[in-house]
């Protein structure tokens, strides 16, 4: 008996984290601030200039 | 002592046990997601091209045309769409800007790509669009579903606006990375005007009906997908654009409007694996490290617990012995 409440407890706290881990998902994040390009960078992640 | 402590580890074994396939089967599909928010740009570059000339409607072979593909995701236009579509959805905003080698633009298209966080799978809703134009996607643009699989799936052509199959072609080696290879040919098709074109005074959108000269395409699309994340490590296209017919050309039959195979540049080449690499790590977390990790301390976790147990209950002093010989009893 006492076997089967251990198991139920390690069962139990499984779900919760997974559960509660899936529902609260990545944070969404703001859309950024930078332009659609119609320049060419010189390197990645290097914006020379915008319109 | 030792049977509470066998029971504790039970508890644990049982936690690890549950965790490894409820990480992999209802986390990881929940998880696993395209952040609305992302932003990433690519420069592809087609060396030795061939470019039409509009001021003289020549074509004529340029050292360099580049293409700066930015993709902007609108976590606004997301929000929005999500309450109707009752999902995780990503709306991408994207502008494909075509530069000449005098610094000019060629053309630009812009494009609005909705679909599904999880299983990029498109969503149809009000906005979704290629160069102002109503669209509605079929299959994939971009990027592949995350744990890619060796088949064919359908791709979008933004330029032709028709999805079609883009066949899985073999396993490649790619800077270090295992990747699947992708291939789709686009025969001659004939497709719009890009809006934005360098042709001063002339509206695009109405070049075709006022001087019966059509725009034509062909390409063959190459990427390399890592498979985890489904993201294209590399890519590229042989393209082929001509104008036919009309009055527009001075009585020639066609004109090479551009010919040449785009490729990404190195740096954005280096870039992309780099990222890739490290997403890679996010996905097989969820998908294989601690699902088999967690199943192997569970297993570990209760051979401890069974063996504590199992200790427990052995004796530790030894039975008595019957020593007095008993008496027996007649009735």
């Amino acid at each position: 008996m006492r076997a089967l409440i251990a198991a139920a407890i390690g069962l139990a706290a499984a779900l919760a984290i997974v559960l509660t881990v899936s529902a609260i998902g990545a944070p969404e994040g703001k859309t950024s601030p930078k332009p659609l390009l119609t320049t060419v960078p010189s390197a990645p992640g290097k914006i020379t200039q915008t319109k | 002592m030792r049977r509470k402590a066998s029971l504790v580890l039970l508890a644990f074994a049982v936690f690890f046990g549950a965790l490894s396939p409820l990480l992999r089967w209802y986390a990881f599909p929940r998880l696993a997601k395209i952040p609305p928010s992302q932003y990433q740009e690519a420069v592809l570059e087609a060396k030795n091209a061939t470019l039409i000339d509009y001021a003289t409607m020549q074509s004529k072979t340029v050292p360099k045309v580049t293409v700066v593909q930015t993709l902007k995701g609108n976590v606004e236009a997301a929000k929005e769409i999500e309450k109707s579509a009752g999902k995780d959805v990503v709306v991408w905003d994207t502008l494909s800007y075509v530069q000449g080698p005098d610094g000019k633009m060629v053309s630009q298209i812009p494009e609005r790509y909705i679909f599904d966080a999880h299983s990029q799978a498109p969503v149809h809703a009000t906005g979704e669009m290629v160069d102002g134009d109503p669209v509605q996607r079929k299959g994939i643009e971009f990027k592949w579903p995350f744990l890619t699989e060796k088949r064919d799936y359908e791709y979008f052509d933004f330029q032709a606006r028709t999805s079609a199959p883009i066949h899985y072609k073999g396993t490649q080696k790619f800077h270090g990375l295992d990747v699947y290879y992708f291939e789709q040919t686009v025969p001659w098709t004939k497709v719009p005007y890009p809006k934005k074109m360098p042709l001063p005074g002339i509206d695009s959108s109405t070049l075709e009906k006022t001087t019966g000269t059509s725009l034509w395409y062909t390409t063959t699309r190459k990427f390399w997908i890592d498979p985890v994340t489904g993201a294209p490590v590399n890519g590229e296209e042989v393209n082929q654009e001509e104008m036919r017919g009309g009055t527009l050309l001075g009585g020639r039959d066609k004109v090479t409007v551009f010919a040449g195979d785009v490729k990404m540049r190195d740096d954005y080449v280096n870039h992309t694996v780099d990222l890739v690499k490290k997403n890679r790590v996010l996905v097989l977390l969820l998908t294989s490290y601690l699902p088999w990790g967690f199943l192997g301390l569970a297993l570990v976790l209760l051979a401890l617990s069974l063996w504590l147990e199992a200790r427990s209950r052995r004796p530790s002093d030894p039975p008595p012995t019957v020593t007095e010989r008993l008496d027996p009893v007649i009735a």
